[in-house]
């Protein structure tokens, strides 16, 4: 059963799409990574899940109800630029919006105890906001999502701006988390994305243009990416390989070439008689899966 | 005669004054940063009578 | 209950910005300088000598009443204009840094939102307000004359009525802009405003907020509450509520 269902989502900013007609649910227990470039409309669409934004038409239902109004209640939010009450405390912060999710005051005490030691930021639970660093404000964003026990946990951008080992903590944190919630995050980092989620929504200029799990995605593109890299360059390399019929596609990165095949048999078979023929000094030939850069660029491109 | 009385009413002012005064020193020593350079409003809490710290609490303490 | 947390985190902030003790201290310097400038300047010039031998200073002293009055005249400038800078931020500031969002995240209803700001502002500036007046009429106990006690606290609370509508105005304002600085600038036009047209109108609209301390000023005096005090201080009291519920409104449209 669904967690969410989302029908026909459109926001209109000013005559603007900014994003159109976008469907899809979430399942209970799955975690799902908003996938697209900068501007393709995932904040507003998380935005309007957490309930800050309406949508201008289509409608949201929790848990098969679209007549829960306010679903906040059941939404936990972190945004792309989480900002604190710098003046108060990690802990006095989280009791806060623990209590303005309506826990009473001490089950927003026990709660924050609990969050501050998962998101390990116990040690600087009684020091000023304003002294954390970006990944501790990052954990405490986290953790202030998860105050009020949310169904769903909405992350707009988590790891993004993050340095590397701030991006590590949090894509732990994530992997976590996902063990017993529902997760729902934007990235337009592909390597988040294939890293912690399940499922994938490709979204760009305001449209889904693929979604599904990362096999059925894989699958569904149906072809296969074969990386070769040569000691020397040989001669017309590129003219050579396009001439093999069970190749379509050569690009060039650095050294390697990375040939899109569709039937990896044949091509295999093929491509090594004329490396034989040739005599081409081969030192790779490697099958690479149908990375989702590859896809994230067809689907993009189309 | 005048002196002593006119003493005795300006005293409480005085001495409000002075908390204005030492409250703006405190939290000047206390923040991180303030609008424009902290020596500079170190001076103007101290120079400035009563307008000086107020000045500090509206304009120079960055949110 | 959120009601009260949210109330209690903003009273805890001014502490913590130590405006629970700059802004009580200030109103207090206010409401005395006047009455007592005007007691001892013309003694200490006196003392002081440097008038020419024979020409006489004849600066009348002003009763109590009007000493009084002083107290209230310098509180209806600074005071109003401290207050918009106090109230400036308090929606505005957090839209701006951008904590709003994360607090409207959690299921947050705008009416608690923004009556509990209002509250959290109202709460400072008229405890800072009585403890001025109370203040200034001890000063003026002292150096002009008797004013009844209960006179003065009748007179603190139509006079708060004003303060609630300047706060109510502030705010309002607070949701239609992100600047601060912005917010209190077309506040002080409204205040401007309401106080030009009163004073050009007030035989008209007698009913006006802007009115109040003239009318305390007939109650000091005869001891009378006129009608035109209650009208005053009624229409003050539904402009607060009316700038509330359009601040509410303003921001629910702002989530669509």
């Amino acid at each position: 059963m669904a967690l969410l269902d989302a029908n026909h989502l459109t926001k209109t900013y000013k005559n603007v799409n900014a994003i159109q007609d976008v469907s899809f649910s979430l399942e209970h227990g799955k975690c799902v990574a908003l996938l697209g470039p900068n501007g393709s409309g995932k904040t507003t669409t998380l935005r309007m899940l957490a309930g800050f934004i309406k949508p201008t038409s289509g409608d949201i239902a929790f848990d098969q109800d679209s007549l829960t109004k306010d679903f906040r209640n059941f939404v936990g939010y972190l945004p792309q630029f989480p900002v604190f009450h710098n003046w108060m405390t990690g802990k006095e912060f989280l009791i806060y919006v623990g209590q303005l999710a309506k826990l009473s005051k001490d089950e927003a005490i026990k709660r924050a105890d609990e969050l501050l030691e998962l998101v390990n930021l116990k040690e600087v639970r009684k020091l000023k906001i304003s002294k954390y660093s970006g990944g501790m404000k990052q954990r405490l964003g986290i953790a202030q999502a998860l105050i009020h026990a949310p169904k769903l946990i909405i992350l707009d951008e988590p790891a993004s701006a993050l340095d590397p080992i701030g991006r590590r903590e949090v894509l732990n944190l994530m992997r976590e988390l996902k063990k017993d919630a529902t997760i729902l995050f934007s990235t337009h980092i592909l390597n988040d994305a294939e890293e912690v989620s399940d499922e994938i929504l490709l979204l760009n200029e305001g449209h889904i243009i693929e979604q599904g799990s990362m096999h059925e995605l894989e699958s569904v593109q149906n072809t296969v990416t074969l990386k070769l890299a040569f000691s020397e360059e040989p001669k017309f390399i590129e003219d050579r390989l396009k001439e093999i019929e069970s190749v379509f596609k050569v690009n060039q990165i650095d050294k390697d070439y990375l040939l899109t095949v569709h039937d990896l048999q044949t091509a295999r078979k093929q491509l090594l008689e004329v490396v034989y023929q040739e005599n081409w000094q081969l030192t790779k030939f490697e099958v690479a899966k149908t990375s989702l850069e590859d896809l994230f660029m067809k689907a993009v491109k189309k | 005669m005048i002196d002593q009385q006119l003493l005795l009413m300006l005293l409480p002012l005085i001495i409000l004054q002075s908390i204005l005064l030492i409250v703006a020193i405190i939290d000047l020593i206390r923040i991180q940063q303030t609008n424009g350079p902290k020596w500079v409003w170190a001076l103007i809490i101290i120079l400035i009578n009563i307008i000086g710290p107020i000045l500090y609490f509206i304009i120079g303490r960055r949110p | 209950m959120q009601w009260f947390v949210i109330l209690k985190k903003e009273i805890l902030e001014n502490w913590r910005n130590f405006k629970w003790v700059w802004v009580p201290i200030v109103f207090i310097i206010f409401a005395v300088m006047d009455p007592l400038t005007t007691y001892y300047l013309p003694k200490i010039m006196d003392a002081v000598g440097g008038v020419p031998e024979g020409s006489i200073i004849d600066i009348p002293m002003p009763g109590a009443v009007e000493a009084m009055m002083m107290s209230f005249g310098e509180l209806s400038l600074l005071g109003v204009l401290i207050t918009v800078v106090i109230a400036m931020g308090v929606i505005s500031g957090e839209m701006k840094s951008g904590v709003y969002e994360l607090i409207m995240s959690k299921p947050v209803k705008y009416s608690n939102y923004i009556t509990a700001k209002f509250a959290s502002v109202v709460l400072l500036i008229l405890l800072s307000l009585i403890l001025a007046l109370i203040t200034g009429w001890y000063y003026v106990l002292i150096l002009f004359g008797d004013i009844a006690f209960t006179a003065l606290l009748t007179s603190i609370a139509f006079y708060g009525c004003y303060f609630l509508l300047i706060i109510g105005i502030v705010l309002m304002v607070n949701t239609w802009v992100q600047s601060p600085g912005v917010v209190a600038f077309l506040s002080i036009i409204f205040i401007i405003a309401l106080n030009a047209l009163t004073s050009i109108y007030g035989h008209i609209f007698t009913w006006s907020p802007a009115l109040l301390s003239d009318y305390i000023q007939v109650y000091l005096a005869s001891g009378e509450l006129v009608s035109e005090i209650w009208y005053s201080a009624l229409v003050a009291l539904l402009f607060t509520y009316l700038c509330l519920q359009f601040a509410i409104l303003t921001l629910k449209n702002r989530a669509v």
